[in-house]
């Protein structure tokens, strides 16, 4: 019986979900400039974290809470 | 501040680290001086815009382009402050209410960031937080451009270069050429607006 070769999606593993975004990143998935990402920041209605050396990070449960709230 | 490489040139090194910051910062350079202009220039017509607000909120009928803001309120555009920020108007009893809304086109949403009876005072207000936003950037540029550097040439002490970036980003006018070397040679002779 001919079998049916696996597609390469269902080998392929999902990653897992990122826990935070870079700025740039965060920018591009609300679909604004990187000063919108910093005046969110500023009024505290993203709350950052900060990576190893420091720089800012976004995590991902503050822009589903931004998005969930908008 | 004076020009970082006054007194010494850059090292080829420092110049390559350079060039490749602002490859890989092309972003930030590009929009920080555009968005740091706007501030500038919303500080600096803070009374004339303020005016043309209160001049747009004391006619009769209402004008500018009505938007519904997040309170729920319809508010009419007096001028537009930044790109997709406005300074908005609504008549209110015995005046007018004045708010500084966003709109975010990719949800669609209007978001009142600050309002009040006092359209320069709203319009301060406004300006005072952007430049606090423009300051958090600044100071996250400073810590992304040194893990860059410390990535991309470990061991090295580039403190130059990631201080000539900033420095330049914070001061630069919009669209000029980003070059270590000629911002060095022009600085030698002409002198540099800081």
């Amino acid at each position: 019986m001919e079998t049916i070769p696996k597609t390469e999606a269902s080998t392929i593993p999902t990653p897992p979900e990122r826990l935070a975004y870079s700025i740039q990143e965060a920018a591009d998935m609300l679909g604004v400039n990187y000063f919108s990402v910093y005046r969110l920041i500023q009024r505290g209605k993203l709350k950052p974290c900060r990576a190893l050396r420091g720089k800012l990070l976004v995590p991902r449960t503050e822009l589903l809470k931004l998005l969930a709230t908008e | 501040m004076s020009n970082l490489f006054e007194h010494c040139r850059p090292t080829e090194l420092e110049d390559k680290a350079h060039a490749d910051a602002v490859r890989h910062f092309s972003e930030h350079l590009k929009q920080f001086p555009a968005s740091r202009e706007a501030v500038d220039r919303l500080e600096r017509d803070l009374a004339k815009i303020g005016l043309a607000a209160n001049v747009a909120a004391s006619k009769p009928t209402p004008s500018g382009n009505s938007i519904q803001a997040d309170d729920g309120a319809q508010w009419h555009k007096s001028v537009e402050l930044m790109e997709n920020i406005f300074l908005c108007h609504r008549p209110i009893m015995g005046g007018a209410d004045y708010a500084v809304v966003e709109h975010f086109p990719t949800r669609g949403t209007n978001e009142i960031w600050n309002r009040g009876g006092n359209a320069v005072e709203v319009l301060r207000m406004f300006a005072q937080e952007q430049r606090q936003a423009l300051q958090i950037w600044t100071e996250d540029m400073g810590v992304q451009m040194k893990e860059f550097l410390a990535e991309k040439f470990p061991g090295q002490d580039l403190s130059r270069v990631a201080n000539a970036f900033i420095h330049k980003c914070t001061t630069q006018a919009v669209s000029q050429k980003h070059s270590l070397t000629s911002d060095h040679a022009q600085n030698q002779s002409r002198g540099v607006r800081i």
